[in-house]
């Protein structure tokens, strides 16, 4: 056995090809997960139970299944419905990256309403009343003084959920994708070169890493440019 | 639902499978933490990269991945290894069991030993100086002195990184391993009921991350006993 590092220059470019559904994965499901997620946060606020308890049951059966079984109840399971095969959602939940994207958004919602509320709730209450005292009425509070310091505060933990929900899409390899842990995957089989190829494919994911953190660390930055020492 | 009924013995062995691989890889993700927490805090700069590279390498390499090159890898290595020995050998591989306990243990210890580091650096520094004032042992101040302050710090994101375990055992079904999900795959193809196995699948964990976090919560409340008298 040999290591050849060859192939990990050659298979690098094989590679970026996937790299394209990766991202693509990644931006439309963390995009549709935050639309989720700001929407779960303000029913569990809401103060309503029947709005906070749907919510509170989304986040909780979410959280504690693995996106695995998600995608695969949603890719194998839904078409053993005769409703859904009739339904206008059958053109997304008929393709293997309609249904990625739907599993990875539905768990993306439901981890980052819990870092939103954290966020929410990291925010001083001084500043709620201050803006009441100042006639800001409950709408204009929650827009103008709790959403852009909940933000700030919850960057640190959005940034390490973006990262997991970049590791995540490489799962979308289980149902035929051709993302990157795809290509790899497949070259690997044609090859036989397991060391070369994964790690080639590691080594891209880590510089993605790198490169959210570096830029979710400016952007934090740049949030906290107020904050004084 | 009556089409589950039969294959509940089925899920049951298949769950027992995952609670194995999940003690297992346990031990070993407290072993990988508290070994990277303990060269991260030490003073040898030789430890301190080893430990940023592993945990810089495993928290951004996906799972599936890390799982695929310790299983293939090997496999690969092993049978190499085997026909240089007897030319007959066709496959060696470490069983998927292993392997994948193995791969998951190494992915969550890596946040393990962010979180150990985090909780060691919690504990009162006069603590240490202390227990030296004592004559205890470097040995003796880590396993009486600062374990036993560090652990209820370390508690809460232990927790999390116990859920993040449990969920990982599903992708070791990739590899082989006959667990639940490949319990469900079988089911499937005798009763082609795709959405009721992997519901089952789904519940199963389901109920066993509810218990977890409820042990985790109970494990808090009894760490954190002496604070509720005092209050």
């Amino acid at each position: 056995m040999s290591f050849d590092v060859a192939l990990i220059v050659n298979s690098i470019p094989k590679m970026l090809d996937g790299l394209e559904l990766t991202l693509e994965l990644l931006l439309l499901s963390s995009a549709i997960g935050l639309f989720l997620a700001v929407g779960t946060l303000l029913m569990r606020i809401s103060g309503l139970w029947f709005l906070a308890w749907p919510a509170m049951l989304y986040i909780y059966v979410f959280r504690g299944t693995p996106i695995l079984v998600q995608i695969f109840v949603i890719y194998y399971g839904l078409p053993q419905f005769e409703l859904i095969r009739e339904s206008v959602l059958w053109p997304v939940l008929r393709e293997p990256f309609g249904c990625c994207v739907v599993a990875l958004s539905l768990n993306a919602g439901a981890y980052v309403s819990e870092i939103l509320r954290g966020g929410v709730l990291g925010v001083d209450r001084g500043l709620h009343e201050a803006g009441k005292a100042l006639g800001l009425s409950a709408p204009q509070r929650f827009i103008y003084v709790t959403t852009p310091i909940a933000i700030r505060l919850a960057i640190p933990a959005y940034s390490n959920d973006f990262i997991s929900m970049l590791k995540a899409t490489a799962l979308a390899s289980t149902v035929t994708l051709m993302d990157m842990t795809g290509v790899a995957r497949t070259i690997v089989a044609k090859t036989f070169a397991p060391y070369e190829i994964f790690i080639a494919a590691a080594l891209i994911y880590l510089s993605m890493t790198w490169v959210i953190q570096r830029g979710f660390g400016l952007y934090e930055r740049y949030m906290s440019r107020y904050v004084k020492e | 639902m009556s089409v589950v009924v039969g294959w509940l013995d089925e899920y049951f062995w298949g769950a027992m499978v995952i609670l194995r691989v999940f003690g297992v890889a346990v031990v070993m993700a407290v072993l990988f933490g508290l070994i990277g927490a303990a060269a991260k805090l030490s003073r040898s700069r030789i430890a301190k990269g080893l430990a940023s590279t592993y945990t810089v390498i495993f928290r951004g390499t996906p799972e599936l991945l890390v799982l695929l090159i310790i299983y293939f890898g090997s496999a690969v290595t092993l049978t190499s290894l085997a026909q240089a020995l007897d030319p007959e050998v066709q496959f060696v591989d470490i069983p998927p069991f292993w392997a994948g306990a193995l791969a998951i243990a190494l992915v969550v210890g890596a946040y393990m030993t962010e979180t150990f580091r985090g909780a060691f650096l919690g504990v009162d520094h006069g603590q240490i100086e202390a227990a030296r004032a004592l004559g205890l042992s470097t040995l003796q101040t880590f396993v009486y002195v600062r374990i036993p302050q560090m652990w209820r710090l370390a508690l809460p994101n232990f927790g999390n990184h116990m859920l993040s375990l449990m969920k990982d055992t599903a992708l070791i079904s990739v590899i082989g391993l006959e667990e639940i999900v490949f319990v469900a795959e079988i089911a499937i193809t005798v009763t082609v009921k795709p959405f009721t196995m992997y519901f089952v699948v789904a519940l199963i964990y389901l109920a066993i991350t509810t218990a977890i976090t409820g042990a985790v919560a109970g494990l808090e409340k009894y760490a954190n006993r002496h604070l509720e008298r005092a209050r």
